[in-house]
């Protein structure tokens, strides 16, 4: 539908409905003494500014350079990021999910929205999409292809559905490339759909 | 697949879909100014500590079906949200239909979350692990048949985290997590019942008439999801 993405913005100056209902709801909240507005600005300001999948590529660029490091980022995951102040609401319970020549890892939560949260931040829509949800358990394969991802048929491929409070991390494989690269050059190329699973390590685009 | 007719609507593992639409760098991490508002409210909702993570997703899952599939993701959360201010008495109807308040401006509740609280509550977040009551019934290895996913209920309507599509299959057990907090009680605030917690792998090809034998699905699994494979 040629509107879609504009349906809120154009042709009137009254907001949407859901963010009408929205800031209803917010005044209710806020004259009965429920919520503090404050509170909502400090959380969205936490989400929106500092908890991001740049805390998981720091995790995934150290394990990469550090195997002392990645050998407790994997079997001592909860302990780690609580040391590193990295756990924390939707992240409680993590484990991490290593990436090898013969098997590939994907994340879905098929019956809501499950996600590592303190360490990747707040789902991509493409995540919470039907689609993604509906997909990602029966066809991977095909899936990851339109994430211009093409998973050779000898490595085989893990799908972790997010049903619990268990959330997922993917470890990917360092890429060739990138070997003898510092920390910090490492972190740029483990982005979030490769800590998802629905990606690969990729050389930093050029700005 | 197994009892289809009474597959919720939230449980859409496998479900027919159309191609995914992946974002692109740059995109804004909250495509509309509302959504950030709602996922505030949402979280500084739960913070009061008058219902849980589980009681959340019932209450998700639990919209009329043209709601949730009409409803954008925010809208779904802001839905269920103001419903569960209602149910549990914080807020009335009369409020919500005429969108204002009933009275006079009210002091702080006691449970109401303060901005200086929010960083300690996010870092602290809500482990649903608990301390272990009994020995695991299943071992790392050992063969399991998962239920129906209404047998794992423990009230109609109820709610559960064993999709159809894992329902009455074969799976090994992968991994025990110890003993959590069992959703399909908690969400109803009929107690934690903690129970054993595991990774329970699926071959593809045996949940899908398309799948590959090489590739597996892994589904956490309560112990009251499974029985010993005879």
């Amino acid at each position: 539908m040629p509107h879609d993405h504009h349906d809120e913005d154009a042709h009137s100056l009254l907001p949407s409905e859901p963010a009408l209902r929205v800031k209803a709801l917010e005044t209710i909240l806020v004259q009965k003494g429920l919520i503090d507005p404050a509170a909502v600005d400090a959380i969205i300001d936490q989400y929106e500014h500092h908890i991001g999948p740049q805390i998981g590529a720091g995790l995934i660029a150290r394990a990469w350079s550090d195997p002392a490091f990645k050998a407790q980022l994997v079997n001592n995951t909860d302990g780690i990021l609580s040391d590193l102040g990295f756990g924390g609401r939707q992240g409680e319970h993590i484990v991490v999910v290593e990436n090898t020549p013969d098997c590939h890892n994907l994340v879905v939560c098929t019956l809501c929205s499950c996600y590592p949260w303190p360490v990747l931040g707040v789902p991509p829509a493409w995540y919470k999409s039907d689609a993604y949800r509906s997909r990602a358990v029966r066809e991977p394969r095909q899936v990851l292809a339109e994430f211009g991802v093409i998973i050779p048929p000898e490595q085989k491929i893990r799908v972790w559905d997010s049903t619990a409070e268990i959330r997922y991390l993917v470890l990917p494989m360092q890429p060739a490339q990138s070997q003898g690269l510092d920390e910090s050059e490492l972190a740029l190329w483990a982005n979030r759909n490769a800590m998802i699973g629905t990606g690969l390590p990729q050389p930093p685009v050029k700005t | 697949m197994t009892n289809s007719k009474m597959k919720p609507h939230h449980d859409m593992g496998g479900d027919q879909a159309g191609p995914i639409t992946p974002d692109r760098p740059g995109d804004a991490i909250f495509a509309k100014p509302w959504h950030k508002r709602v996922l505030g409210l949402t979280v500084a909702g739960g913070a009061m500590g008058a219902w849980s993570i589980d009681t959340s997703r019932f209450w998700r899952e639990s919209l009329p079906k043209t709601d949730y599939q009409s409803f954008t993701y925010y809208e779904k959360w802001l839905a269920a949200l103001t419903n569960l201010f209602v149910a549990k008495g914080f807020v009335t109807r009369d409020e919500i239909i005429n969108g204002l308040p009933s009275g006079p401006k009210q002091p702080r509740h006691d449970a109401a979350l303060d901005a200086d609280q929010v960083l300690a509550m996010l870092a602290a977040g809500a482990r649903a692990s608990r301390p272990e009551l009994t020995k695991p019934l299943f071992q790392q290895g050992q063969k399991v048949r998962t239920c129906l996913p209404d047998a794992t209920k423990r009230q109609m309507p109820g709610h559960t985290r064993l999709p159809h599509y894992a329902a009455d299959k074969i799976g090994v057990i992968l991994f025990y997590h110890g003993h959590h907090v069992l959703p399909n009680s908690n969400a109803h605030f009929l107690g934690e019942c903690p129970e054993p917690l595991y990774s329970v792998e699926f071959s593809s090809a045996d949940l899908w008439p398309d799948g590959l034998a090489g590739d597996v699905v892994i589904v956490d699994c309560w112990q009251s999801y499974l029985e010993p494979l005879t």
